[in-house]
C-alpha cells in the first residue's frame, strides 16, 4: 500500500513544491497522478523514495514512514524512472541481475531473468545484448523488468511512458494491468491523459503542488478527463476543496 | 550487497574502453621504463667500475706526490633502485674531485654531458606513477557518483534498501581494484625483469625497499582515487567533475612543487656558489701570498743559522716548509669549512622549507618519499657529499705527509705509492633510517586519503540523487 498523509514539501528557496497531499493506493490498484511540469508529481515520488525529506506529513509504504525508516520502506517498493539509462557496458541480463541483487533477490536463475524480460516484451535476442545498443523503448522495458523481478508490493513509476512509441506504450499498459492483477499497488506520475483513463483505478490531477481533483475510474467513464484536465490547468475550475484519500 | 556493488563496479570498468586503453598504455610504459632503467643501470655500473679502475691507474702512474695534491676523483656508485626511481642521480653528477684547494662537489652529471636529458627528464616508474597513473586514477573516478546520477542508475540503485555508506564503499573498492588490475600484469613482468637482469643484484634489503616504494605508489594513486571520488560527490555534472579534478591535478603535480621552491628561495635566500667560491679563493690567495712572502723572509732571517752541510740545510728548509704548509692548510681548511658550513646550513634550511611547503602536494610527497627509499634523493646526495668532505682532510693529511717526506729540492720526485692511501667509504643507509625519513610522506598521503575519502562519504550521505 502507498499512502501520503498531509504531505508537504517547501524547498530552501521557499518554493512550495507539495502542499498537503493526501492519497492512498491500495493493493491491486493503479493510481495516476496527472499534472504539468513542476506540479509536484516527481517530488511526491522522490519523497516516497526518501530522496527528499518532507517538510511535514508522512509518506508511507506498507505503513512504514519512508522518511523515518527509508531502508525498511524501500524493501516494499520498486521504481521505474522516466529515462532509464542503466549500465551501457552490461547486457540486459547483467543489469537485471545487479538490480535484482540490490533489491534483495539472490539465487535467481538465468531463466528467471529471461522470463521477466519476456514478460515486458523484450525480444529474446536482446537478453544478452549490451544495453548501450538498446532503443529508449527497450531500456524502458528493461527498467520495468527490473521492477518486476524485485517483486515488491508497491510500484512507483515516474512518467514511464514518456518517449515510448504507441506500440511500446500499449505493451507497457498491458504489463501494468498484469501487475495490478498480481495485487501490486501502483502509483504512476504521467502526462498521458488517454492511457491514464484506460488503465487507472483512480486519477489525481496536481497543480502547483496541490492535488486539485481526484476521480475514480468508474467516475471517469462519464466524464471527459481531457477537458477536466485542461479546465484545471487553465484555472477555469476551482480546485475541489477537500480531496480525500480513499479508505 | 557490498560484494555485488564491488563486482558490478569491476565489471563495469573492465568492459569499458578506458580499461583497455589504460591496460595497453600501462603495459607499454611500465615495461619500457623498467627495461630502460635496467639498461641504464647496467651501463652506469660498468662505467663506474671502469672509472674507479682508471682513477687508480692514473694515481699510480703519477711521478710525484705533488701532482696528486691537485686531486683525486671519488666516483659515486649508481643506485640499483635508480632503475625504478631515478631521482636526482642524473642531475647531480657522478664524480667528486678531492683536492687540497677546494671543497669537494659532485660534477660530470649526465645532464652536463647531454643537456637534452635535462629537458625531458627520466622516464622512470616513479614518473609514470606520478604523471600518467594519477591521471588514470582521475579517469576512473571523476564520474563515479555523478556519472551514475547522470545515467539514472544511482536513483534506481538507491530506490532499493541499499545503505549509502555501503554503496560508496563498494564503489570505492571496486573502482580501486579496477584501477590496479591493468597495473598488475606489467608490474609483475617488471619484477621478473628486475629478478632476471644479469647486472642487477637485489638483496633482501633492496626487495624490502622496493616493497615500500610500491606501497608508496599505491598510496599515491589512492590519494587521487579518493580525491576523484570526493569531487564526484560534490559536483552535479561529470564534465565539471573532470575539469575540477584536472585543475587540482595540475596544481598538485605541476604548480605546488615549483612554487614551493620559489617561495622557499624568497623566504630563506642562499648566497650563490660563486660568492662562496670567490670568498674561498680570496682567502686562499691571501694565505698563499703570506706563505710566499714568509719563505724568503725566513730564509733571509735564518741564513746565518743554516748548517754547512747541504743535506742538513735542506732538512731544515723542509721542516719549515712542512710547518707553514700545515699551518696554511689548517687555516684554509678552517676558513673553507666555516664558509661551507654556513652555506650548507642555509642551503639545508632552504631545502627543508621547500620540501615541507611542497608536501602539500601528494606528488611531492611521492617524489621525496620514493627517492629516499630508493636512495636516489637529496638525502643520499648530501650523505655522499658529506662523506667525501669528511674524507677530504684525511686525504689532505695523507698527501701532506707524503709531500713533506718526499719533497726534494735537488733530486726531484719519486714514484707514487698509494697502498697506504686512506680510502673513501660510505656505509649504505639502512632501511629503518630511510623509512623514518619517508614517514612524513607516508603519513601525509594516508592523511589525504582519509580526509578525501571521509569527505566523499559525508558528501554522499547528503548527496542529492535526483
Amino acid at each position: 500500500m502507498i499512502e501520503a498523509r498531509n504531505l508537504s514539501k517547501r524547498y530552501e528557496d521557499n518554493v512550495l513544491a507539495l502542499d498537503d497531499l493526501n492519497l492512498r493506493v491500495n493493493p491491486g490498484e493503479i493510481y495516476c497522478l496527472l499534472g504539468a511540469n513542476g506540479a509536484g508529481k516527481t517530488t511526491t515520488i522522490n519523497i516516497f523514495l526518501a530522496f527528499i525529506e518532507p517538510t511535514s506529513g508522512q509518506a508511507l509504504l506498507n505503513d512504514i514512514d519512508a522518511a523515518r525508516n527509508p531502508l525498511q520502506a524501500k524493501e516494499y517498493v520498486a521504481y521505474v524512472s522516466e529515462n532509464v539509462m542503466l549500465y551501457g557496458n552490461f547486457t540486459a541480463r547483467q543489469n537485471l541481475d545487479f538490480f535484482a541483487r540490490l533489491g534483495g533477490k539472490r539465487n535467481l536463475r538465468k531463466d528467471d531473468y529471461y522470463q521477466a524480460m519476456q514478460k515486458v516484451g523484450l525480444p529474446e535476442k536482446a537478453f544478452e545484448q549490451r544495453v548501450r545498443e538498446f532503443s529508449k523503448g527497450m531500456r524502458q522495458k528493461l527498467g520495468i523488468a527490473i521492477a518486476i523481478i524485485k517483486d515488491a508490493p508497491a510500484l512507483l513509476l515516474d512518467e514511464p511512458t514518456s518517449g515510448l512509441d504507441p506500440k511500446a506504450g500499449a505493451e507497457f499498459l498491458e504489463t501494468l494491468t498484469e501487475l495490478r492483477s498480481a495485487g501490486k499497488a501502483i502509483l504512476m506520475s504521467t502526462h498521458d491523459i488517454f492511457r491514464s483513463k484506460d488503465v487507472a483505478d483512480r486519477v489525481g490531477i496536481m497543480k502547483e503542488g496541490r492535488k486539485v481533483m481526484e476521480r475514480t475510474g468508474d467516475e471517469l467513464k462519464h466524464e471527459n478527463l481531457q477537458h477536466l484536465y485542461l479546465d484545471y490547468m487553465r484555472g477555469s475550475v476551482n480546485p475541489e476543496t477537500e480531496v480525500k484519500a480513499n479508505d | 550487497m557490498i560484494r555485488d556493488i564491488i563486482k558490478k563496479e569491476i565489471l563495469d570498468n573492465i568492459t569499458s574502453p578506458k580499461f583497455v586503453f589504460t591496460f595497453l598504455l600501462c603495459t607499454i610504459l611500465i615495461l619500457l621504463s623498467v627495461y630502460t632503467g635496467v639498461a641504464n643501470y647496467s651501463a652506469e655500473k660498468k662505467e663506474h667500475t671502469a672509472s674507479v679502475a682508471l682513477n687508480r691507474k692514473n694515481m699510480e702512474s703519477r711521478r710525484d706526490y705533488q701532482s696528486l695534491a691537485s686531486g683525486i676523483k671519488i666516483n659515486k656508485p649508481p643506485q640499483v633502485l635508480g632503475t625504478i626511481v631515478t631521482g636526482i642521480e642524473e642531475a647531480v653528477g657522478r664524480v667528486a674531485p678531492v683536492n687540497i684547494a677546494s671543497d669537494p662537489n659532485l660534477i660530470e652529471s649526465k645532464y652536463e654531458s647531454n643537456p637534452v636529458f635535462a629537458v625531458f627528464g627520466a622516464l622512470d616508474l616513479m614518473f609514470i606513477v606520478k604523471i600518467v597513473l594519477s591521471l588514470f586514477a582521475i579517469l576512473f573516478t571523476y564520474d563515479a557518483i555523478v556519472g551514475e546520477k547522470e545515467r539514472g542508475t544511482l536513483k534506481l540503485a538507491l530506490s532499493n534498501s541499499v545503505p549509502r555508506d555501503k554503496f560508496i564503499l563498494g564503489k570505492a573498492i571496486g573502482g580501486y581494484i579496477s584501477l590496479l588490475l591493468p597495473l598488475l600484469i606489467p608490474v609483475l613482468l617488471s619484477l621478473i625483469i628486475l629478478l632476471l637482469a644479469p647486472d642487477l643484484s637485489l638483496g633482501r634489503a633492496e626487495w624490502s625497499r622496493l616493497f615500500f616504494i610500491f606501497c608508496m605508489f599505491f598510496l599515491y594513486l589512492s590519494v587521487f582515487f579518493s580525491l576523484g571520488l570526493f569531487v564526484s560527490t560534490r559536483t552535479a555534472r561529470s564534465s565539471t567533475s573532470f575539469l575540477v579534478l584536472l585543475f587540482i591535478w595540475v596544481v598538485f603535480v605541476m604548480v605546488v612543487p615549483k612554487v614551493a621552491v620559489i617561495i622557499a628561495s624568497r623566504i630563506k635566500p642562499v648566497p650563490s656558489i660563486h660568492e662562496i667560491t670567490s670568498k674561498k679563493d680570496a682567502f686562499l690567495r691571501q694565505v698563499s701570498a703570506e706563505v710566499n712572502k714568509g719563505l724568503p723572509e725566513w730564509i733571509q732571517k735564518n741564513a746565518r743559522n743554516f748548517p754547512r752541510d747541504q743535506k742538513a740545510a735542506q732538512e731544515m728548509i723542509m721542516k719549515y716548509v712542512k710547518e707553514i704548509q700545515d699551518e696554511a692548510t689548517t687555516r684554509i681548511d678552517a676558513n673553507n669549512a666555516a664558509l661551507e658550513k654556513d652555506y650548507q646550513l642555509k642551503k639545508k634550511e632552504q631545502q627543508n622549507l621547500a620540501v615541507n611547503l611542497s608536501r602539500i602536494s601528494p606528488a611531492s610527497a611521492l617524489t621525496f618519499g620514493s627517492m629516499t627509499l630508493a636512495r636516489t634523493g637529496v638525502d643520499e646526495y648530501d650523505r655522499f657529499l658529506s662523506s667525501v668532505r669528511t674524507y677530504k682532510p684525511i686525504y689532505t693529511k695523507w698527501i701532506n705527509s707524503k709531500m713533506g717526506t718526499t719533497i726534494s729540492v735537488l733530486t726531484g720526485g719519486e714514484q707514487v705509492r698509494i697502498d697506504d692511501m686512506p680510502l673513501h667509504h660510505l656505509e649504505p643507509e639502512n632501511l629503518s633510517s630511510s623509512l623514518y625519513k619517508a614517514l612524513p610522506d607516508f603519513s601525509l598521503m594516508i592523511g589525504m586519503i582519509i580526509v578525501f575519502f571521509a569527505g566523499a562519504c559525508v558528501s554522499f550521505l547528503r548527496y542529492d540523487v535526483r
